[in-house]
Order: C-alpha cells, then sequence, then structure tokens
C-alpha cells in the first residue's frame, strides 16, 4: 500500500504545478469566451527569458521573476492590443487561428535563437529531496512549485475579489454591454487580462525550467496539460482549476507507476478524455 | 458561349495538362505537383468539416498517421499490393472515427478541437511505445520503392480530383443544403427536421476516408513514417493554413491554398527556420486583411466562382 503513497504525494505536488500553468488559459477563457493557444509558448518564452537573465546576471531561477514577470505582462498586453482585440467578436476561429499563428512564429523564432538544444534553469532545489520517515521521497523543488502554484492561486483570487481592475475584468466578462455603460473599457480590460494571463504563464515557465529541461518545442507539450487541467476542472473557473491540476498530476503519476514511465502523458490523456465524454463542460464548470 | 460552357472546358483543358505532367516535365516539377494534389485533397476534407460543418478539428493528423501507418505496416509485413494498402488506410481511419465518434460527438467548439487534438497526441504516445511498429524509430516503406514516380504522381492526382470532386457533390446534394442550414442556424434547422448528429457524423467519416488514403500516397512519396511526425499537430497547422489563405467554406479556397503552400514551402525551403515564421505572419495578415481568404474575398467582389456550389 505504501508503494502507492509516493506517486501519489507527488502527483499532488506536480499537480499543483499544472494549475498554474492551466490558469492563465482558464482566465482568459473565463473573461474572453476565448482559447489561447499560445498560452504555452508564453510559458516557454519566459523560461527563455528566465534563462537569459540568469546566464547575464547570475541570479537564482527564482529571483529572475523581478525581470521575467514584468516583460511577460507587457507582452501579454502587447499581443491582446495589436493582435487579439483586432478579431474580438468574431466568433471563435478568428481568435483560435491567430494564437495558432503567434504560437508557430513564438515556437520558431525561439528555435531560432537558441537552437533545439535542452536548456533547463540550473539551481539546487531538483538534487535535493525531502526524506519523510525513509516512506517516500519528495524532491524539493516540487514542494516549491506547490507553494508558488498555491501562492498565485491565492494571489489572483483575492485580486479579482477586491481591487477595482479585478471587478472591472469581472464586470466584462459577466455582462459586457453593462460593463460598458458602466465606463468600463473592454479592450483595456481584455488587454489587462491577457497581461495577467501571460504573468501566470511566466511563473509556469520559470518552474517548470527549473523542474524539468524544456526546448523550444516544449510549448505544445504544457498547452496540452493547460487544456487537461482546465478541461477536468472545468473553463474558466479558478478552484476548478486547481482541482483539475491535481486529478491530472495524480493521473500522470499514478498511471506511470502502475503502466509504466512511457505512459505518463496517456494515462492523463486518457483522464481528459473520459471527463470530456462524461462531463464536457468540467468538473466544476457551469452548464 | 455561355459561362458553363468556358467554365467547363477550362476545367477540362487543366485537367490534360496536369495530366501530362510526367511525359514532358522535370521529377522535380512531378514532385510539386504531387505534394499539391495531396495537399490540396487533405485540405479539402478539412474544410468540409470547418469551413461547412462548424467542427474545427486539430486532429485530422489522427486520419494522416493511421493511413500512414496502415500502408506500412501491410505493405512491409504482410506483403499486400501497394495501393490495397493505401485504400485500407482510408477504410482503418473510417472505422477509427466510428470508435472515436461516440465521445468526440458530444463535444462541440473549441471543446472538439482540443478532443481531437488530444486523441492525436494519445495515439502519437502508443505508437511510439508499441514495439509492433518499431517504436518511435519508425518504419520504412520499402515496397514503395518498387513503384514509379508517375503511377504515385497520377494516384495523387486522382485523389485530389476525386475528393474536390466529392466535396462538391455532397454539397450541392440534400446533405449540402442541411449543412448550409446548420450553419446559419442550429436550433431552426433541428425543428425542420434536419438530423444534424447524421450530416456531421457523414462528413467527420468522408473525411476520414479521404484523409487516410491522401496520407497513404503521401507516405508513398516520403518513404518514412515516424510517429510524432505523423500523428503531430504540424498536419493541423498546414491544413489551417491552406484553407485559411485559400479561402474557407469554399471549395476551390484549398486549391489555390495548396499551390501558395507548396511553392512558398519549397521557395522558403533555403531559409531553414524562418519559413514557418513566415507561414504564421501571412496567416495573421490575411485574417487581418482579408478573413474570407482568396478565393472568398474574389468571390465577393467580382461575384464569379468556378466550383461554386451555389445554384444557379
Amino acid at each position: 500500500m505504501l508503494r502507492f503513497l509516493e506517486p501519489i504525494i507527488n502527483g499532488v505536488l506536480l499537480g499543483g504545478l499544472y494549475a498554474v500553468i492551466g490558469i492563465g488559459l482558464s482566465m482568459i477563457f473565463g473573461i474572453i469566451r476565448q482559447v489561447n493557444l499560445a498560452h504555452g509558448e508564453l510559458m516557454i518564452l519566459a523560461s527563455y527569458f528566465s534563462l537569459l537573465t540568469l546566464q547575464l546576471l547570475g541570479l537564482h531561477p527564482l529571483l529572475t521573476f523581478l525581470f521575467v514577470l514584468p516583460a511577460m505582462f507587457i507582452f501579454g498586453y502587447l499581443i491582446q492590443a495589436l493582435l487579439f482585440n483586432r478579431v474580438m467578436g468574431k466568433g471563435m476561429e478568428p481568435f483560435l487561428m491567430i494564437s495558432f499563428g503567434l504560437s508557430i512564429i513564438l515556437q520558431n523564432a525561439l528555435l531560432l535563437i537558441f537552437t533545439p538544444d535542452a536548456r533547463s534553469l540550473k539551481n539546487t532545489l531538483v538534487i535535493q529531496s525531502l526524506n519523510v520517515y525513509d516512506l517516500f521521497h519528495v524532491p524539493l523543488i516540487y514542494i516549491v512549485n506547490f507553494a508558488v502554484s498555491i501562492l498565485v492561486i491565492g494571489l489572483l483570487h483575492q485580486f479579482m475579489k477586491r481591487t477595482y481592475l479585478g471587478w472591472a475584468i469581472s464586470a466584462s466578462a459577466e455582462d459586457l454591454s453593462a460593463a460598458k455603460l458602466m465606463g468600463i473599457n473592454p479592450k483595456r480590460v481584455y488587454a489587462l487580462a491577457m497581461g495577467i494571463a501571460a504573468v501566470t504563464a511566466a511563473i509556469s515557465g520559470v518552474l517548470v525550467g527549473m523542474t524539468f529541461t524544456f526546448y523550444p518545442h516544449s510549448g505544445t507539450q504544457y498547452l496540452i496539460i493547460a487544456f487537461g487541467v482546465v478541461i477536468i476542472g472545468g473553463l474558466g473557473s479558478l478552484p476548478g482549476t486547481f482541482l483539475g491540476g491535481l486529478i491530472l498530476g495524480i493521473s500522470q503519476l499514478a498511471g506511470g507507476h502502475i503502466i509504466g514511465p512511457g505512459f505518463q502523458l496517456l494515462s492523463g490523456y486518457i483522464i481528459l478524455l473520459v471527463v470530456l465524454t462524461i462531463r464536457p463542460q468540467g468538473i466544476l464548470g457551469r452548464g | 458561349m455561355s459561362a458553363k460552357r468556358i467554365r467547363f472546358i477550362s476545367i477540362l483543358l487543366a485537367l490534360a495538362v496536369l495530366s501530362t505532367i510526367p511525359l514532358w516535365d522535370s521529377p522535380y516539377v512531378m514532385t510539386v505537383w504531387l505534394l499539391i494534389f495531396v495537399y490540396a485533397a487533405l485540405a479539402s476534407m478539412w474544410n468540409l468539416l470547418a469551413g461547412y460543418s462548424g467542427m474545427i478539428s486539430l486532429g485530422q493528423q489522427v486520419f494522416i498517421g493511421l493511413g500512414g501507418y496502415t500502408l506500412a505496416v501491410l505493405s512491409v509485413y504482410y506483403g499486400l499490393p501497394i495501393f490495397l494498402s493505401v485504400l485500407l488506410g482510408g477504410m482503418i481511419s473510417v472505422i477509427f472515427a466510428v470508435l472515436i465518434s461516440l465521445p468526440i460527438f458530444r463535444m462541440k467548439g473549441v471543446y472538439f478541437a482540443i478532443g481531437t487534438w488530444i486523441i492525436a497526441e494519445a495515439l502519437g504516445i502508443c505508437f511510439s511505445n508499441w514495439g509492433y511498429v518499431r517504436y518511435g524509430m519508425g518504419m520504412f516503406i520499402q515496397p514503395a520503392y518498387k513503384l514509379s514516380m508517375s503511377s504515385v504522381y497520377y494516384a495523387a492526382m486522382i485523389i485530389c480530383i476525386g475528393s474536390i470532386a466529392l466535396v462538391y457533390v455532397l454539397l450541392r446534394s440534400k446533405l449540402g443544403l442541411a449543412l448550409m442550414a446548420i450553419r446559419d442556424d442550429d436550433i431552426a434547422s433541428e425543428t425542420m427536421g434536419v438530423n444534424i448528429f447524421r450530416c456531421k457524423f457523414t462528413c467527420f467519416l468522408v473525411g476520414a476516408f479521404v484523409t487516410g488514403i491522401a496520407a497513404g500516397i503521401l507516405y508513398l512519396n516520403t518513404i518514412f513514417i515516424q510517429p510524432f511526425e505523423a500523428f503531430g499537430i504540424g498536419w493541423s497547422v498546414k491544413l489551417l493554413f491552406i484553407v485559411i489563405i485559400g479561402g474557407i467554406g469554399t471549395v476551390e479556397g484549398p486549391i489555390v491554398g495548396a499551390v501558395i503552400f507548396v511553392l512558398l514551402q519549397q521557395y522558403l525551403s533555403e531559409y531553414v527556420g524562418y519559413n514557418l515564421i513566415i507561414l504564421g505572419i501571412i496567416t495573421i495578415m490575411v485574417l487581418f486583411f482579408a478573413p474570407k481568404g482568396i478565393i472568398g474575398t474574389i468571390q465577393n467582389r467580382f461575384r464569379v466562382g468556378l466550383l461554386s456550389v451555389r445554384r444557379q
């Protein structure tokens, strides 16, 4: 029985990281009602940006947040203001395709600049692990990831509840015309929301870079994880995103433990397809 | 001479020129046309789903991979005649499409797009862990070496003409009318007695069948198949690009898009690394400035169409 404790605990911790990966995607869906297919590339862009600052300044990867997060906020704001805002209100397809085009551009630009080599944000947290009564081992980085993810989700929740901008964002999501009548400029609100989503993507990108290796093509893989998280939990629901992360994390590690490491991703996909079939709006999603 | 007659003669003339290409032009030009044919067929099927049935699939590579692998397994392991293997690739694709249709048709809009993509990724993982198809190393389709270049060329030409004719006939039929009604207002059309599920299901199966066969022909030219390439999202990117550039929801769009895509690919192949960036930028620019694509914009402005499904 205890053999299963380690994959489950690690699955929960990994699930926290997955929740942060998915939260930006979920937020944009909740607010703009659109799916940003470039979300994974935003993450990996942040990973490479963190790598650059780390090499130039010799900082700890966690400290590169100071530079990466503002830069990614501006990047997110600009792509919404310059690209996505032009196709708002024209249905799902143009947004889907523009974000797809953007992801191809970013992916290949990263490939050109950084070559296809595997990179990682070097830190000592990866090699240390916590040994609990000799029952199971937990890599320290997983605990850091989980702590950061709880912090991010908590902060985002408070931000949406307590700040004026948070209210404006929720108002535009709930009733666009009423929000406009109240003097809210939806395009500006959307741009700010995309900026915030890019910041959450950047946080997860740096964490992923610290935990695993990454390539210019890694964005696709994490986009699918983000999809998994938000679909299991329900698009647009914050607590659902967290739950979705946990379910995906546990099912991946438990599946990998039972069937074999090659099937780790597959077991996650199967859970995802099952949820999509039985309850397409997600476990905590609104109908 | 009536417009109908001019249209008929110009199509016939184009076909005559294209069918003699293997006789007088270089193997390089032949390969370029072969790719155009196959991509036009694949894109027509994606267009049938996305442009006419409202099903944006990001998982057509499911059928591309299945078509390619069926060809590889049947011709290499069992020594089946090569074009029979290609045909069976289409059949396997249809069978798989039926199997996944139950869960996949419960998903709508963006969920459908994601669901199809996840199925493709899952298949990629299955095939790369499957010893029978040589894991991630991929398979060489050696029997294809025995084929002459021109026979593959004619196969590609047939699948291209066949798929476009099929789309044209489908859209002119009762099914096409029903699809247009669904696209304009799905609730109203359902109350008028249109069976939405059956219409979409038919398109999905037709798309799977033709995509599986076209993929087989493409792999006769590529010779090598590898799971993460065959089931990769890159295929959907290409099909999306072709259909958007050419004009989504038009019969001619995928043909024009395929010509532009293949030619661009040939010219840009010198600039390794930049080619996909340029494709991405072109896609975004077209969406901004000509959201209906080349054919859609021309049709709107001049009200003409070579293969318009509109009834006169």
